[in-house]
């Protein structure tokens, strides 16, 4: 059994559907191939509503009393705090969510699986803030935009953002004309969009929870400001265009690619499963199931050190490519080693557990968000130092 | 846009706080309690108004009568419910009754509402004023062209007409001339015939219905979620202590220092401040009651 701690409630619950969507569809085919060791896969979800204490209660329980073989979820803002807890837990925890720069050199098993003295049990099956606002950095300065302003909520996840957007922003000609920062869900924004528009600049950042974001282009549309919206990665949903309009159009959001080798065999069975819509952590959602099983079935074993030492060998190397569960127990069965093809990305896990691909850039246009382009993970490359990610 | 365009900002904010603020202090200066689930019955409110524009439906000033009287009947039947038998017991078992009363109904609107804003569909027309006579004064942009949405005018509208209502309810009416004698000495009201259990229900019901008003104000700004009125119980607790509490018209004064000192503050702290514009508001209250600790209207607005 693997457990899941999820949004069933909370800040990022209109994401929780498409994530479990995914885990559901790929623990249903994983049992349509016999299962891990020939074992019935399930995930059993529980509701952290995003909140630390609850998600320390919640993994508890997985653990202690679900006896879940490994955890499949859990959030930066879950992890950050909760770190020394999870160490001690020793427990695999392969999540589809994080984007925090914390986990930049932080989890993996230190490219030495047969060792676990130096291990971190975190793995995150998506890319993180330092890929995806890197790649969002990238794209603006293509597009020209060489003065940004920003507004932001005060939170440690809105300044992430922010930092991982300008680091690469800045080192590469970018400036900031003004930056305020915001509590998060105020009733109003006008006062700090009057502040930062007073600024000159060519487009404008915004990283702050769906909620809040909506209040502050809502009030950003009264005030028929203009100039070019950049959002934050979780504000591509539609319920933002709805209640912000027509000016909203033209904005874009940089995202977690949906670029892995896999993602057509992704898409397929997962469209069969039911009808929530793909977000950018959906992929990571069905890649960190199908690789934890994978991880299981190399090891012959489900014990919390088997697991944590075999996941890298099933995503890393020169071994046979499978898209699924089913072709890497075949090859498996074959004597083959296996390198598991993603569907959010390659799934080669770095040496702290991170994965690295492509960044998706979606734009709102005819009253939706729609992939126009992506910054290939080559090109995101160039900016994030191997080994620091 | 400058300073003139901060003012418009600091008047809508503290138009909704002063319609939930003069509800609060009434409870107050009256009832002789603060009610920390007042914040509540703003979001029922919310709550009542977006379901009445959504599933009855009906237009938004009809849903606003329904949140109005929702929140009036809400508020009385917890009156009864709880504080009343407690009236009592001391300002300590009401104040902690109002707390857990507070947390069980926050709870109990998330369960059925869930943790999710919920938007009220209203169509914005702005109105702009570009052309004004450039009355700069150094850097400072006073008249230098600001905007005002519909929404915007709907809630500054509405305050103007709440408090010409209330005053008159106050000053021309039996009820409110006893709402004034029971705030100064219930006893004396009390030995003067005035009916107080009837006095104290209409508080409620009063309180109830601006806290219903004061919460679609603030939901058609924004959203409503369960935790519209806790968002704002510091911010209304601040405008009636900063006023005076007790005082509706010090609660009125009050609400619009907040709201302009939270906007003007966001405008002109400097950068890298810029989150800490309620803190710059909480300073403010706290400067205030060390040099007046009675508010700044204190008690001779109240007995205006």
């Amino acid at each position: 059994m693997f457990g899941q701690p999820g949004a069933l409630t909370g800040a990022f619950d209109f994401l929780q559907p498409g994530v479990s969507q995914a885990a559901d569809a790929a623990v249903s085919h994983i049992n349509e191939a016999g299962g891990p060791l020939g074992a019935e896969l399930e995930v059993v979800r529980r509701d952290t509503a995003v909140d630390p204490q609850e998600a320390r209660s919640v993994t508890t329980q997985l653990v202690e009393n679900d006896d879940a073989a490994a955890i499949v979820g859990l959030f930066s803002s879950e992890i950050n705090p909760l770190w020394n807890f999870l160490q001690d837990l020793q427990m695999p925890i392969v999540t589809p969510w994080p984007g925090s720069t914390f986990l930049d050199t932080r989890g993996g098993d230190k490219a030495t699986p047969g060792d676990i003295s130096d291990d971190e049990w975190v793995w995150r099956t998506v890319v993180g803030d330092t890929v995806h606002t890197g790649g969002s950095a990238v794209y603006a300065l293509e597009q020209g935009y060489e003065t940004l302003g920003i507004i932001n909520g005060n939170t440690e996840g809105e300044r992430s953002y922010v930092d991982g957007f300008l680091s690469v922003y800045e080192a590469n000609g970018g400036s900031v004309a003004e930056q305020v920062e915001v509590e998060l869900g105020a009733s109003s924004y006008q006062s700090a969009l009057s502040r930062l528009f007073d600024a000159e600049f060519d487009a404008f950042l915004v990283s702050m929870p769906q909620e809040s974001a909506i209040t502050a282009l809502s009030d950003w549309s009264d005030g028929g400001y203009g100039r070019q919206p950049i959002l934050s990665d979780t504000l591509a949903q539609q319920e933002v265009i709805d209640q912000v309009g027509s000016d909203l159009h033209g904005a874009w959001v940089a995202q977690p690619g949906r670029s892995g080798p896999s993602y057509d065999t992704f898409e397929g069975i997962y469209s069969e499963a039911g009808d929530a819509a793909i977000n950018g952590w959906t992929p990571p959602s069905w890649d960190s199931v199908q690789v934890t099983a994978l991880a299981i079935e190399r090891a012959g074993d489900t014990s919390p050190e088997a697991i944590q030492q075999n996941l890298g060998p099933v995503s890393r190397g020169d071994g046979t490519p499978v898209s699924t569960f089913a072709e890497g127990k075949e090859a498996l069965a074959n004597g083959e080693e296996i390198t598991y093809q993603g569907a959010a990305t390659p799934t080669t896990f770095t040496q702290h557990g991170n994965v690295f691909g492509a960044v998706s850039i979606n734009t709102a246009q005819d009253g939706a968000f729609t992939q126009t382009t992506q910054v290939s993970a080559e090109d995101v490359r160039e900016y994030v130092t191997e080994g620091e990610y | 846009m400058g300073l003139s365009q901060n003012v418009v900002f600091g008047l809508v904010t503290g138009s909704y706080i002063a319609i939930a603020a003069i509800g609060f202090t009434l409870i107050y200066g009256i009832v002789n309690m603060i009610n920390f689930a007042y914040g509540e019955y703003l979001t029922i409110g919310a709550f009542l108004g977006l379901l009445a524009v959504t599933m009855l439906p009906v237009p938004l000033p009809v849903a606003v009568l329904l949140a109005m009287a929702g929140g009036g009947l809400v508020s009385l039947a917890l009156a009864r419910g709880f504080f009343t038998p407690i009236n009592q017991t001391g300002p300590v078992p009401l104040l902690l009754t109002s707390i857990g009363l507070g947390i069980a109904l926050r709870s109990a609107i998330r369960l059925v509402a869930g943790r999710s804003a919920r938007y009220y569909d209203t169509e914005t027309v702005t109105y702009r004023f570009d052309s004004l006579p450039d009355l700069s004064v150094g850097s400072v942009d006073l008249l230098g062209g600001f905007f005002v949405t519909s929404e915007h005018l709907i809630v500054i509208g509405t305050a103007v007409a709440v408090f010409v209502v209330l005053h008159a309810l106050l000053t021309r009416t039996d009820v409110g001339i006893a709402m004034r004698a029971m705030g100064d000495d219930e006893s004396l009201a009390r030995v003067r015939g005035i009916d107080t259990q009837l006095i104290r229900d209409s508080v409620w019901v009063l309180a109830g219905v601006l806290a219903g008003l004061a919460g679609v104000l603030m939901a058609i700004q924004t959203n409503v979620s369960s935790d519209t009125g806790f968002s704002h119980i510091l911010q209304i607790l601040s405008a009636a202590i900063l006023g005076g509490a007790g005082s509706p018209y010090g609660a009125i004064l009050g609400a619009y220092v907040i709201g302009l000192v939270l906007a003007l503050s966001t405008a002109f702290l400097p950068s890298g401040m810029t989150g800490l514009s309620s803190a710059v508001a909480f300073v403010i209250l706290v400067a205030v009651l060390l040099v007046k600790p009675s508010g700044i209207a204190g008690k001779e607005v109240r007995e205006a």
